[in-house]
């Protein structure tokens, strides 16, 4: 007689839930926007430049024609480009928003500028409304976040052990207040060189341009790798200091995620769909929260919800994920 | 805010007031026009590429290696001169680069975006091997910030008329490339002796 423990058969290959096997099977409107706000984003990462590309390629009459880009776009019309400018700080219909954290290096740098502050407020009043949005939204860095997840699940698929330590959250805080001073003692902004949307929008505008990438590409790299192999979205939760600017400013955000207790089955799904530590199945939420919606989304038993609630920043350190 | 947050933004500001704001390691390269001074520049930057995104000629770079460096944009103008449009001083957004207006004589008076220098024995009139006078011919300000001397029309750079456009630069023959304009603050040589040429032939 087989043992006890053998009586169905010998026990299954245990591997972590991974967020690729779970389906998000509600709010697909929620989700169909948040995909085509970040096609958006990204095909704005490309085509601006591309469109910039075309435009000064005619009117300096070939003189800028680098890379063979600018011979393969000679069917796109020369057109005044609509926006301007790159994830960091860009002018879309007309108001420019920047990125609150590049706002603070120059700040900090420069002074007070009024017609910068102008430009600040826009983005300051999206965050502090709607939480970290443009991590869950826009960044570019998404797609490639995506591709380490599903890297991951692979890997454990074929049976690999995959990482995934938790680096504490507080580490970005440090981060970014690292940058900020480092920044001070080089007199120069060290931002650009660390953080993903403006590497990705820097080296994708090089690649059209000039046809040759740069140094960035292995930061970039790095996070990927880093993600990948040592801790998962470890890059956007414990260390790129946009997401801790993000996370401390979203903190006022009054958007929550709200659960049903009655019907919450205290299955752990939306705490393992989250890619940045919160955890709604025990009601710990805090700024890190990017908005994405997927705990809403994948609740077999749609126990969650959007809430307006009190802003995280007022809450007792129960009621948050912790470091 | 909690203890340990309170605590980082207290180290940053005194930090930044302590931290004399003269900067420190100020690489020396040409930058757009309407720049800052360097130092101020490398502050204001925040690496948006919005400049190069608009020079219809390209000449403004961005390092590909890893250096400091990398997000700042600077022109090289051995291939590709400026060609003084003012485009990349329209759209920057943190005011590095200052708006200028496109106007010969708002250029004139407020661009300067390196110095010219010119080595007299590479320079083929200078070296009594040539005729040449490309510089001159390409110069947006002849007869301001190039002027020809002897009876073998060399030329003389005038810095204080010279914005740094490069097109001196890009003209010079490739056997020759006499003029190089170097970064604001380089220290212009004493022109070297000549043992040929114009002036031993006696200034016109």
């Amino acid at each position: 007689m087989a043992p006890a423990s053998h009586r169905n058969g010998p026990p299954m290959a245990r591997r972590p839930l991974q967020p690729l096997d779970i389906t998000l099977r509600y709010g697909r409107g929620y989700q169909l926007a948040r995909r085509l706000f970040l096609a958006f984003s990204v095909a704005l990462t490309f085509g601006l430049p591309l469109l910039h590309l075309r435009a000064v390629s005619v009117e300096g009459a070939g003189l800028a024609d680098d890379s063979p880009w600018a011979r393969l776009i000679q069917w796109l019309p020369v057109v005044e480009v609509p926006f301007v400018g790159a994830p960091t700080s860009i002018v879309l219909f007309g108001i420019e928003l920047v990125d609150p954290l590049v706002w603070l290096g120059v700040t900090l740098h420069r002074g007070v500028s009024w017609g910068m502050v102008w430009t600040l407020l826009p983005g300051l009043l999206l965050v502090v409304l709607l939480g970290r949005f443009f991590c869950g939204w826009a960044c570019p860095y998404l797609p490639i976040l995506a591709a380490s997840n599903a890297a991951r699940w692979f890997l454990s698929r074929l049976g690999v052990p995959i990482k995934d330590v938790k680096v504490p959250r507080v580490t970005a805080r440090v981060a970014m207040v690292g940058v900020l001073l480092g920044s001070a003692l080089l007199g120069t902004q060290l931002l650009p060189l660390i953080y993903p949307p403006a590497i990705i929008g820097r080296e994708v505008f090089r690649a059209l341009f000039y046809g040759s990438l740069g140094a960035g590409v292995f930061v970039v790299l790095g996070a990927f790798l880093f993600d990948t192999f040592v801790s998962r979205a470890g890059f956007c939760r414990s260390l790129c200091p946009g997401g801790a600017m993000f996370s401390t400013l979203g903190a006022l955000s009054p958007v929550r995620i709200h659960r049903e207790i009655p019907k919450c089955t205290d299955c752990t799904i939306c705490d393992v769909v989250c890619n940045l530590g919160q955890l709604p199945m025990t009601d710990k939420l805090d700024g890190g929260c990017e908005r994405c919606g997927r705990c809403i989304a994948s609740c077999p038993t749609k126990a969650l919800t959007w809430k307006l609630g009190t802003p995280s920043v007022l809450r007792t350190p129960e009621e948050k994920p912790g470091t | 805010m909690n203890r340990r947050g309170l605590i980082g933004a207290l180290a940053a500001a005194v930090s930044l007031a302590v931290v004399p704001k003269r900067a420190r390691a100020n690489p020396k390269k040409i930058r757009p026009p309407g720049a800052l001074a360097p130092g101020p520049f490398e502050q204001a930057c925040i690496g948006c590429f919005r400049c190069a995104e608009v020079c219809p000629t390209a000449c403004i770079r961005f390092p590909s290696t890893f250096s400091l460096e990398q997000a700042t944009p600077h022109l090289e103008l051995t291939d590709r001169a400026c060609v003084l449009c003012m485009k990349c001083t329209q759209v920057c957004p943190t005011d590095a680069l200052l708006p200028i207006a496109a106007d010969a004589e708002v250029i004139a008076q407020e661009v300067r975006m390196g110095v010219p220098v010119l080595t007299r024995s590479k320079c083929l009139p200078w070296n009594g091997s040539g005729v040449c006078r490309l510089c001159y011919q390409v110069c947006p300000y002849p007869d301001k910030a190039v002027v020809l001397v002897g009876p073998q029309k060399a030329p003389l750079f005038v810095v204080e008329a010279c914005v740094g456009c490069g097109l001196c630069e890009e003209a010079c023959p490739d056997g020759a490339h006499a003029i190089i304009i170097e970064p604001l603050g380089t220290e212009i040589p004493k022109p070297e002796p000549i043992r040929r040429g114009p002036m031993r032939r006696g200034p016109a």
